[in-house]
């Protein structure tokens, strides 16, 4: 609905103020022409029969898209290599160093590893379609080497059967609270992208000693920002501290006791970008599956069955779910990320001890 | 040669150390810094700890296996072998199915069971007292074989003698029978005290969570991005030093018996009479393989059928789609089981070469340098599995050889470390293996090269094939190596089990663990049919 | 044929001497036989002979080739000889009939050639039954004579014999011993024959090498090393003889407890001590004191009387103490603590080189 839109992207707008100075960057100003999917590309990109993705999204969904990628295009295999986002960044800075050039399309829940990545020259400038009609300036890098695949939400969230709804944590103050002692599940940034900018986020808007006062909860830790919905799910805890919202929603949507929190501190905002590389092996493969990610058809996927948000401009939220619009939002900034990781990583493993 | 290559990123590593500045920096760090102390502490802690447990299990079950008439001794020896072989991580991420404090299938049924309060637990897997029993559920056979095949040998007249005099079975198992295997038992505690010191995948799935380090896992954790690898070599020398100290002192303990073959009878000694006893022995002997191998299988292959990993299958919880989404929607499965076969063929056949190689070189003294190869071809065995993957990490990732990214880096990982065990069985096997024949042999007219193929070697065939497969199994779990050394198209099973229990998709990795089993299992088998396994049996008088 | 020539052969390990220029000539078609106890350098010298040990000194040389020297040795198989081991070494993996064609196969001789060779010498070793069989299935006798087989069905130039009757039972150790002299004197091969047991060595050689300590004491026909042993060593190796020490009193006379003694062998340095050696059946006792000369009689003292059924075994002392063994027919039969004298016929009181 037209009101909603409206008011959606007038909150991205200001969501994205901080990001925009993030994501510009002074080097060059012209992005390339917009390229649409034409049969030729299609025709190169099966030729070369294959595209490696590297992602943080959760499997499940990871594959998803995936399989609707090779149903569209058949005779193009998708291989999904998923792990945390820092991971990612880890193992594509291993395998450059070494001159493997294995991968063709990324995702990073870390925004500041395209700042990085952008930098070393490694990203090839390419503007599908879709992204140069709709998508918002902020969300999309002025020199067209990237732009937001998804948007995710680090919540709160309690396992029903646990945990009656009055009881409920309602804020990161609430986490603290003695009775929550030893059942709490968090991600780790070293880890996880999505975790290293909540964070970020949450250390800049409430402070570090949130941090201190958290480890002293004895929290189950766990590496990925998809493991705590799922250790939820189980039963094994019954309080998650941050994690990916859409994991949660899917587990709820598959029947699972679970319910998000969005603290009234403000909920951590993630934006994934996606981008290929320059030295890809398969260069017309990854033009074509990047293409694919914008177009609406996968963005409705990765809101309907994947729980996601997306930045797209034609595509809705889905009922059910709360509207970004009605959620107060921690804003994401990707160059301090980008300066403050490494010494986030050693403070987080200097307090929690792993 | 391959052997040279533990020397190699030895020698390379040294250099690393200086690489940030002077070389004694890194060990300054590395024992002042608490982030890495704990590390060391606990990782001292655990390896003591399951090095007692294993001893206080697996010998008294060593000697009821082999020195008492308790029934079903075969099967208890086959099931300890199955411990033997199962991957330690695989029974990590099981018994978490089976013990985490809130969702584990124990935890559970105590609680329907005592009906007590939600979150009350009986077994809490996410600490270090979990995680040094499941390190102990899978080293334990390590302590069992070596207590086993100590006391098959020792000849029957010894406690006979004892009991003539008058004691009872009990008095003589006392004062005969330990004393006499105590050797045994010293070597499998070293040995015990070596594998859970240096494991990877069961600390990194447990202790992670639980909210410590071990060595093991921090050197893991200097590989992170930007990585600090001199830190990591720097903190793999202590892990070294320890290990290779130990090992000498095994050496001293065991003289050359320290790798010995599970299997195979030689005769029956006499056995002590249990009497009304010999049932609760078994029963214990049972008890005991629950935790191994009859739980955490139950519980991988309930996770494998269950939609929610943490309840147990019924009619309205039973689904295919973990093993639908591993064999059609995981696109890593196919590359994953593809390039494990491959790995897993090309290093046993590679390494059991190579061995018999060195093997009949050190036996039969064909070179004049045959005592230095000998422990080159040991030396291995004193690199921990994670430190080894650092070593060949910074050995190739650099020119001259850049070998990382392929399968080769793997290959030669996964060779190396396989190696001594496989030389160790070879060389006992050649000894088996009486000169006279291969002398008989040239003198009638034939070379060194044509005795190897014509009389040597078919006379070694059981052993070249049982050390095959046991090169086979061994790669197939290897884990702390390969973590290292893994990108995204040399990605193994056990990788990719790691990978996924990460992100916390039990069910896939059920079914995933239940793959490489059967795998394990298959090869195990056919050991098995193979005549006569368990040593070359020759008679020639 | 050849003959097998060592010329001052020496073998140290370490420090020690295993065979200490040892030279020796063998005339091609003799039986030769090295004789000694344990750890006196014979099976080295085999070993040396067949190749499979180099020399530290000295050289081996067959028929006019030097085949071992310090600085090149001929490896075994391209010596033309043929071993039977003290183990017999036969191949547990094959049959009979292939272990003995095995020698023919290497020289590559069609195929019924070989089978012919084959079916003729089992037939000579009465093997012909078991030409199917395992050698694990076979007694210790008939895996003998399979090892005898394989050896002599490639007609070698010399034949190399390590204890090969040791691990028989004493019934058919003897039956073997003339088997064995047979087979030579029918081949007629240079034969070296390494054992401990000197009937075997009586029984079955030509000449007998005597070995101590990595030297050949005496070397020899049988009669002459029994009847004129040379040292002391040899004297109490071979048969059963008693030495007498005492002080020579002239080129054949030595004086031995007060009694002088007329030897028979090399001549005596007067003055100095000497040795002489004499068979335990070859000194006659007398319950009466001789009359007439008093040299070659000796007073004693019966110290112990053992019956054996064919014969009696005396245990005497004479004046210095020195205790002799005497064997006399059974129906001798002298009382424990009798005055006896013990007469010695000159010409079997053989002086011993010292």
């Amino acid at each position: 609905m037209p009101g909603r839109n409206i008011s959606r992207r007038t909150l991205l707008k200001a969501s994205g103020a901080a990001a925009v100075s993030a994501f510009a960057s002074p080097i060059r100003a012209a992005a390339p022409e917009p390229t649409a999917v034409t049969p030729a590309l299609i025709a190169a990109a099966r030729k070369e029969g294959k595209v490696v993705y590297y992602t943080p999204i959760d499997l499940p969904v990871a594959e998803l898209i995936a399989k609707a990628f090779e149903a569209k295009y058949p005779g193009i295999a998708v291989r999904v290599e998923r792990t945390g986002a820092e991971r990612v960044f880890q193992r594509i800075g291993q395998e450059y160093a070494s001159h493997i050039h294995a991968v063709d399309v990324v995702t990073s829940s870390d925004a500041a590893h395209f700042i990085v990545w952008k930098r070393d020259g490694l990203l090839e400038p390419f503007v599908p379609e879709d992204v140069a009609r709709h998508y918002v300036a902020e969300y999309k890098d002025p020199d067209g080497m990237f732009a937001a695949f998804r948007a995710s939400l680090s919540v709160i969230g309690y396992n029903t059967r646990l945990v009656k709804a009055e009881d409920a944590p309602k804020s990161f103050a609430d986490l603290l609270d003695p009775k929550w002692t030893g059942k709490i599940v968090k991600g780790h940034p070293a880890y996880s992208g999505t975790i290293m900018t909540a964070t970020y986020e949450i250390a800049r808007d409430i402070g570090w000693d949130y941090f201190e006062k958290l480890a002293k909860q004895r929290i189950m830790q766990v590496q990925s920002a998809a493991d705590p919905p799922k250790k939820l799910g189980l039963g094994e805890r019954a309080v998650m501290a941050d994690g990916n919202e859409y994991v949660l929603f899917q587990v709820k949507e598959s029947g699972g006791p679970v319910e998000a929190v969005y603290p009234t501190e403000g909920t951590p905002f993630i934006v994934s970008p996606n981008g290929l590389f320059k030295a890809a092996p398969n260069p017309n493969a990854a033009r074509l599956f990047q293409c694919f990610c914008f177009s609406p058809e996968c963005q409705e996927l990765v809101v309907n069955r994947g729980a996601m948000r997306s930045l797209h401009a034609q595509i809705k939220d889905k009922p059910g779910r709360r509207p970004l619009g009605e959620i107060k939002l921690m804003k994401e900034d990707a160059a301090a990320v980008e300066r403050l990781s490494e010494e986030i990583k050693a403070r987080y493993t200097k307090i929690f001890r792993v | 040669m391959l052997t040279l290559l533990p020397l190699s990123w030895l020698t390379y590593y040294g250099f690393h150390d200086r690489a940030g500045g002077l070389t004694i920096a890194n060990f300054i760090q590395l024992v002042t810094d608490p982030t890495f102390l704990d590390p060391l502490l606990t990782t001292l802690i655990l390896a003591t700890s399951s090095a007692v447990t294993c001893c206080a299990v697996a010998a008294p079950m060593g000697w009821l296996v082999a020195r008492t008439d308790m029934p079903l001794r075969r099967t208890v020896r086959a099931l300890v072998m199955a411990s033997f072989v199962t991957p330690p991580f695989l029974g990590a991420i099981a018994w978490e199915l089976l013990a985490a404090p809130n969702s584990g299938l124990l935890n559970k049924l105590f609680r329907t069971a005592a009906g007590a309060e939600p979150d009350e637990y009986l077994f809490n897997i996410y600490t270090l007292p979990g995680l040094i029993f499941v390190i102990s559920c899978y080293t334990f056979p390590y302590v069992f074989v070596l207590v086993a095949n100590a006391l098959d040998r020792i000849p029957g007249e010894l406690e006979d003698a004892s009991s003539i005099l008058g004691s009872s079975a009990w008095t003589t198992a006392r004062r005969v029978t330990v004393p006499l295997a105590l050797p045994a038992v010293l070597a499998g505690a070293l040995v015990a005290f070596l594998q859970a010191m240096t494991l990877f995948g069961s600390p990194a799935i447990l202790a992670l969570p639980a909210g410590f380090h071990t060595m093991t896992t921090k050197i893991w954790s200097l590989f992170q991005y930007p990585p600090k690898l001199e830190l990591a070599a720097a903190a793999s020398l202590p892990l070294l030093v320890l290990t290779v100290a130990l090992l000498r002192a095994e050496a001293v303990m065991l003289g050359r018996r320290s790798y010995t073959v599970v299997g195979g009878r030689q005769g029956e000694p006499r056995r002590v009479r249990l009497g009304r006893w010999k049932w609760a022995a078994l029963g214990l002997a049972f008890v005991v393989l629950l935790n191994p191998v009859f739980l955490p299988y139950g519980a991988l292959l309930n996770a494998a059928f269950s939609r929610v990993p943490s309840e147990f299958v019924s009619f309205d919880n039973l689904t295919l789609h973990n093993i639908e989404f591993v064999f059609f929607e995981l696109s890593s499965t196919g590359l994953a089981i593809r390039n494990t076969l491959i790995l897993c063929t090309s290093a046993a056949t590679i390494g059991t070469v190579m061995a018999v190689v060195v093997a009949y070189m050190t036996s039969r003294r064909v070179v004049a340098w045959h005592r230095a190869l000998a422990f080159l071809a040991t030396a291995p065995v004193a690199v921990p599995g994670i430190v080894l993957g650092v070593g060949l990490f910074l050995t190739y990732t650099r020119p001259p050889f850049v070998l990382y990214g392929t399968l080769w880096i793997l290959l030669i990982a996964f060779v190396t470390i396989a190696l001594p065990a496989a030389y160790q069985q070879l060389q006992s096997a050649f000894r088996a293996v009486n000169p006279d024949l291969e002398e008989a042999s040239r003198i009638l007219g034939a070379t060194r090269l044509g005795t190897l193929g014509r009389i040597t070697a078919p006379l070694l065939r059981t052993s070249v094939i049982a050390t095959w497969c046991f090169i086979f199994i061994g790669v197939i779990r290897e884990l702390s190596a390969a973590v290292m050394l893994f990108t995204s198209d040399t990605k193994v099973i056990s990788v990719l089990i790691f990978d996924l229990n990460e992100s916390g998709d039990l069910g896939a990795i059920a079914v995933l663990g239940i793959i490489m089993l059967v795998f394990t299992f298959a090869v195990v088998a056919l050991i098995n049919r193979i005549p006569g396994f368990g040593g070359v049996r020759l008679r020639n008088t | 044929m050849a003959s097998v020539e060592l010329r001052n052969l020496t073998k140290r390990y370490d420090k020690s001497a295993a065979v200490d220029g040892v030279s020796l000539r063998i005339e091609h078609g003799l039986l030769v036989c090295l004789l000694g106890p344990s750890g006196c350098g014979k099976t080295t010298t085999l070993r040396l002979i067949a190749g499979f040990v180099e020399p530290t000194a000295g050289e081996i040389v067959v028929g006019d080739r030097v085949v071992s020297s310090p600085r090149r040795t001929l490896p075994p198989e391209a010596r033309n000889m043929s071993m039977i081991f003290q183990s017999y070494a036969l191949w547990p993996h094959m049959t009979v009939a292939d272990n003995v064609a095995y020698g023919l196969t290497l020289r590559k001789l069609p195929r019924g050639e070989i089978a012919k060779k084959v079916s003729a010498i089992l037939a000579t070793a009465k093997l012909t039954d078991l030409s199917a069989r395992y050698p694990g299935e076979l007694s210790g006798g008939q895996q003998q004579r399979v090892a005898l087989a394989r050896a002599l069905i490639v007609d070698p130039e010399t034949l190399l014999l390590d204890e090969p009757l040791s691990n028989l039972d004493a019934n058919l150790r003897e039956e073997m011993r003339y088997e064995v002299r047979r087979l030579h004197d029918e081949y007629r091969y240079t034969t070296v024959y390494v054992t401990h047991d000197q009937s075997e060595a009586m029984t079955t050689a030509d000449l007998i090498a005597v070995m101590n300590a990595g030297k050949i004491e005496q070397f020899g026909p049988p009669e002459d090393i029994y009847a004129r042993p040379r040292s002391e060593f040899v004297a109490r190796f071979i048969g059963s003889s008693n030495i007498l020490k005492g002080k020579a009193l002239d080129t054949d006379h030595i004086v031995v407890a007060g009694v002088p003694v007329l030897c028979a062998g090399p001549g005596l340095a007067a003055g100095r001590n000497a040795s002489i050696s004499i068979r335990q059946h070859e000194i006659r006792i007398d319950q009466t004191e001789p009359g007439g000369e008093r040299h070659n009689v000796l007073p004693a003292v019966v110290a112990r009387n053992v019956f054996l059924g064919h014969s009696r075994d005396y245990m005497v002392e004479i004046g210095d103490g020195t205790q002799l063994r005497v064997v006399t027919p059974p129906e001798q039969n002298i009382v424990q603590g009798s005055r006896v004298w013990l007469r010695l016929p000159a010409e079997r009181c053989r002086v011993l080189e010292s």
